[in-house]
């Protein structure tokens, strides 16, 4: 071992760090262990996640804290796929897995979920949803998909994270093409552009510096606008073609474009953050420089930014929070974490999947989220999960693996003159959005979502799915098991199978319609909106 | 372990939820403690119906009108009910009641493009800055007069989805109603009463053991959102939003159209407690056609506006409910033809907003624009003077500070901003 088996606490995570920051590019100080693969500076998942563990144990530890006890198998099991697939697993899925005695088997979990293409697709759904906060009006009517599916493919395929926002930043042709262009169809100018990048690739709110000096940070109005300036040469197309349905194609253009500046606007020349002003001809392409710089090893906020958002991904929290806010005066929570973490990310050429491998392995995101009296009243991040709410497009896929997808409504309506749902999954999104700037947190839906999971068309179709998944011939108690390990991912207790059997004796006049009202309460419950 | 509990309801055939009225028996404790609150208590709050009139209103040929000038355009100017003040001539009903209201023609602000100058108008605050989502003036006033047990949402926007709550959070994002004629969405369950009553004591067996097992805020978030909204099911309140309720003469005299239907339904709204209705009307982007367009819209408006003042006159609502007219900004003095027939452009310098009811002194003009309307000459009013008025005129203070999630004080509207104290007896 070239690591001590037992957590000394604080005096052994200094060790380790400092013996990163010292480290020689040979890997000397811990040369003699092969099976750590330690090989110039980069750390393997294994030991990324101990070094996880240890830095919030000894804060926990520091704190006399003692943290929740860990997730049991189907909490892990279900927050495993939220979090890495964005959806909760199939029915077939969740028995094989609970009964399984593979004593690796939370390991292979992980490695199953992000070889699965789900995993692309949740990561290009938060991307999309990311980087389009901003977009204007003109834009609405164009598709996101485009963007997300871009994005499905690079994380899919593991590109590294720099290549992608490198790629996304330096992309041209129409949205056909190339469905990274999304980005410039949807922000049609330079200060949205500005605004999202340095949010979205660097952590940084710059927008305040649009106008005037930032208050509470050093950021001048000269500095936003010398960023801006990068995306001057972005031609993206008239946005009358949008309103007609054709297909705009985005170019950098050789000269500099000045329509759609705001009032705000000052006239700059490129400009990094920080003041170096890169060396530009005047027919030269701006945005590779500025992808360069801003995608760099040496950029200390990019892999910070990624770490942190990833993170948040997983733990419900940023180690900053709020996640796009990385201030001198908003400090991590773990400080010498974070930098390892950053280091260990740009080292491994900003490898996501191992983050997110990493991330997934440890004891603390593998923590209950049920509140012990401690945890309840400790203020100490990570002592237990925190509950996270199931964004639009997780909540939606979740009930379309139950329910089967929403229909669309026939022509000529029933007796109940119902109002349209939003029956496309992007429909969906879109009425299920929470507010901007709202975290994950936070129950977000209000008494319209709310009434529509209710009430709409799309829970008429519990009965179809009843009918396909219970058995006359099994016992009430095997079909209501059947019926948990559908929608909440696990097994009911014993005083949950007691309740639904009395009331399935006491409707088995139509066991169909008992079923169904079994869940109709199970997807409308808290427990299968959130992920925890 | 919980007692099993039969449904015991009456069978009765309804042909509208929520024409039945009686109140129900329920199912579920944990609902009837919602239900077991009084219907409609008596009304304290002011309530305020803002007609957001989308794209930029020309005020030059409407409620500034110029004539003999330069530019005055196609449309004359008429008297009203006050001697002096005259607006146009496609709004007669409306001019009939002026002397309820106070057009503030010298609205001065700073965004010109319709996204940031609409986001502007709504929350007093600049897109973006601090990196914040401000809420909208419905969500601030859901927040400031709305009830907290309320049975209705306190801030709804008819015709189309409005600025939202922002960092107020979800209880104060508006209900939307597309459309008047549907009413609410899913507010009447799939299958019977009956039906929906035994699924909800399932649904609280089950949030139970839950909600004791993870104590989380935002488990109580949820079950607290859906008793909310089951109580709006089965609320007598919930019958406000069917407009087939209305009869049809009254329909009628609102005008019959799209927009005429959201101000019924506002006032309706408002007749049982609502503190905030946003009604839309779209279209009033006028860079070419502006004078058949604005016509049109003109004629929209007024039958459906008069009528609406008339009828909170009739029930006693009209010093308690504050009626806004305004866009997000004006349109150019100057008439434009480069792009086709004659058009106005954005014009955020110098426009005009109005303000009718909610106990302002009426009857008058405050502030003054040049001749042709290029400039203010008197009285400047910034975007956050106005919504410090329209605070005043509620009730609500305006300097008062909310926190964001992250705990960063913000005041409702910003600092140095001072209300329109010439309305104010």
């Amino acid at each position: 071992m070239v690591f001590p088996t037992k957590a000394t606490g604080l005096s052994w995570t200094w060790t380790v760090l400092a013996g990163m920051v010292t480290f020689t590019p040979c890997g000397a100080a811990l040369a003699g262990d092969a099976s750590h693969k330690v090989a110039a500076g980069r750390l393997d998942a294994p030991t990324l996640t101990a070094l996880i563990d240890q830095a919030i144990q000894a804060r926990l530890s520091s704190e006399k804290v003692t943290p929740a006890p860990p997730a049991d198998d189907a909490e892990f099991l279900r927050r495993a796929y939220l979090d890495i697939t964005g959806v909760i697993p199939p029915a077939d899925k969740v028995a094989a897995y609970l009964d399984s005695k593979q004593p690796d088997k939370r390991a292979r979990l992980i490695d199953e979920l992000l070889a699965s293409p789900h995993y692309g697709r949740h990561m290009g759904d938060i991307w999309q949803e990311l980087l389009l906060v901003q977009r204007d009006i003109f834009s609405r009517g164009l598709p996101a998909e485009p963007l997300a599916d871009w994005f499905a493919q690079g994380f899919n395929s593991n590109k590294p994270w720099n290549q992608q926002v490198a790629d996304l930043l330096t992309s041209t042709g129409t949205q056909q093409q190339n469905g990274a262009t999304t980005l410039f169809l949807a922000l049609r100018s330079r200060d949205k552009l500005t605004d999202t990048v340095c949010r979205a690739f660097l952590g940084i709110q710059l927008q305040c510096a649009q106008c005037h000096n930032h208050p509470f940070t050093t950021w001048k109005r000269t500095d936003y606008w010398g960023m801006a300036a990068f995306f001057a040469k972005v031609d993206d197309g008239a946005p009358a073609k949008l309103f007609k349905g054709l297909t705009p194609n985005v170019v950098e253009a050789s000269t500099v474009r000045t329509k759609r500046l705001p009032d705000s606007a000052l006239k700059s020349s490129p400009r990094f953050l920080g003041g170096q002003t890169p060396t530009l001809n005047s027919n030269d392409p701006y945005r590779p420089v500025l992808a360069q710089w801003l995608t760099s090893e040496q950029n200390p906020y990019f892999a910070k930014a990624m770490v942190n958002r990833v993170w948040a991904q997983f733990f419900g929290r940023g180690l900053v929070n709020p996640v796009d806010n990385l201030r001198d005066d908003n400090l991590p929570s773990h400080p010498e974490l974070f930098d390892a973490l950053a280091r260990q990310f740009a080292r491994s050429s900003f490898d996501v999947k191992y983050l997110v491998r990493a991330i997934c392995s440890t004891q603390a995101y593998q923590r209950s989220s049920t509140a012990t009296k401690e945890s309840a009243e400790a203020d100490v991040p990570y002592v237990s999960m925190t509950i996270k709410v199931m964004t639009p497009e997780q909540l939606f896929d979740s009930l379309a693996t139950v329910l089967g997808p929403p229909e669309h409504p026939k022509k000529g309506g029933g007796k109940k003159a119902k109002a349209p749902s939003p029956v496309s999954r992007a429909g969906f999104v879109e009425f299920f959005r929470p507010g901007e700037g709202a975290d994950q947190g936070a129950y977000p839906a209000g008494i319209p979502q709310v009434l529509q999971l209710m009430n709409s068309e799309w829970t008429a179709k519990i009965s179809a799915f009843v009918n396909r998944t219970v058995r006359g011939d099994r016992s009430p108690a095997r079909n209501n098991e059947i019926l948990f390990l559908a929608t909440l991912s696990r097994r009911p207790t014993a005083a949950e199978s007691r309740r639904l059997e009395e009331y399935f004796q006491a409707n088995s006049s139509n066991p169909t319609k008992a079923y169904s009202d079994i869940v109709w309460a199970l997807v409308n419950s808290s427990e299968f909106t959130l992920n925890h | 372990m919980t007692n099993f509990r039969m449904a015991e309801l009456s069978r009765r055939d309804f042909l509208r939820f929520t024409a039945a009225g009686a109140a129900l028996t329920s199912m579920s404790g944990w609902f009837d403690l919602m239900a077991a609150h009084a219907a409609g208590s008596g009304v304290k709050h002011k309530s305020c119906i803002l007609l957001w009139m989308e794209g930029g209103p020309s005020q030059k040929d409407t409620f500034d009108m110029k004539p003999g000038t330069k530019d005055a355009g196609e449309f004359q100017a008429i008297p009203t009910s006050v001697p002096g003040i005259q607006i146009s001539e496609h709004f007669p009903k409306l001019a009939r009641h002026m002397h309820h209201a106070a057009i503030l023609r010298s609205m001065s602000t700073p965004e010109g493009a319709h996204a940031r100058a609409k986001y502007y108008m709504h929350s007093g605050y600049r897109e973006g800055v601090g990196g914040l989502t401000y809420p909208s003036l419905g969500a601030i006033a859901s927040a400031e007069l709305g009830r907290e047990d309320f049975p209705l949402p306190n801030f709804v926007s008819v015709g189309k989805g409005a600025y939202g709550a922002g960092f107020l959070g979800s209880r104060h994002q508006p209900l939307i109603v597309t459309d008047t004629n549907r009413g609410v969405a899913n507010l009447a369950p799939l299958d019977d009463l009956q039906q929906f009553g035994k699924r909800l004591g399932l649904l609280e067996d089950l949030e139970t053991q839950f909600a004791q097992a993870k104590k989380a805020a935002v488990v109580s978030d949820h079950q607290t959102t859906y008793q909310r909204a089951v109580t709006l099911m089965r609320s007598r309140e919930a019958r406000a939003f069917d407009l087939s309720q209305e009869p049809a003469a009254s329909r009628a005299a609102y005008g019959g159209t799209k927009f005429g239907d959201g101000c019924l339904l506002a006032r309706r709204l408002v007749e049982v407690g609502i503190p905030f209705v946003e009604v839309f009307q779209g279209g009033w982007d006028t860079h070419t056609n502006n004078f058949p367009r604005v016509k049109e819209l003109s004629r929209e408006v007024d039958p459906a506006m008069s009528a609406l003042i008339t009828d909170l006159k009739d029930r006693g609502l009209l010093d308690s409910t504050l009626v806004i007219w305004m866009g997000e900004f004006g349109r150019h003095p100057k008439i434009t033809s480069a792009k086709g027939p004659a058009g106005r452009q954005h014009y955020p310098r110098a426009w005009t907003t109005i303000l009718m009811g909610g106990g302002i002194k009426g009857g008058q003009v405050i502030g003054k624009t040049d001749r042709e309307g290029l400039d203010i000459v008197e009285r400047k009013i910034s975007g956050p003077d106005f919504l410090a008025t329209v605070c005043q005129v509620l009730g609500i203070d305006y300097t008062k500070q909310n926190q964001t999630p992250v705990g960063r004080p913000i005041r409702i509207v910003e600092n140095g901003a001072q209300p329109v104290m010439e309305l104010f007896a």
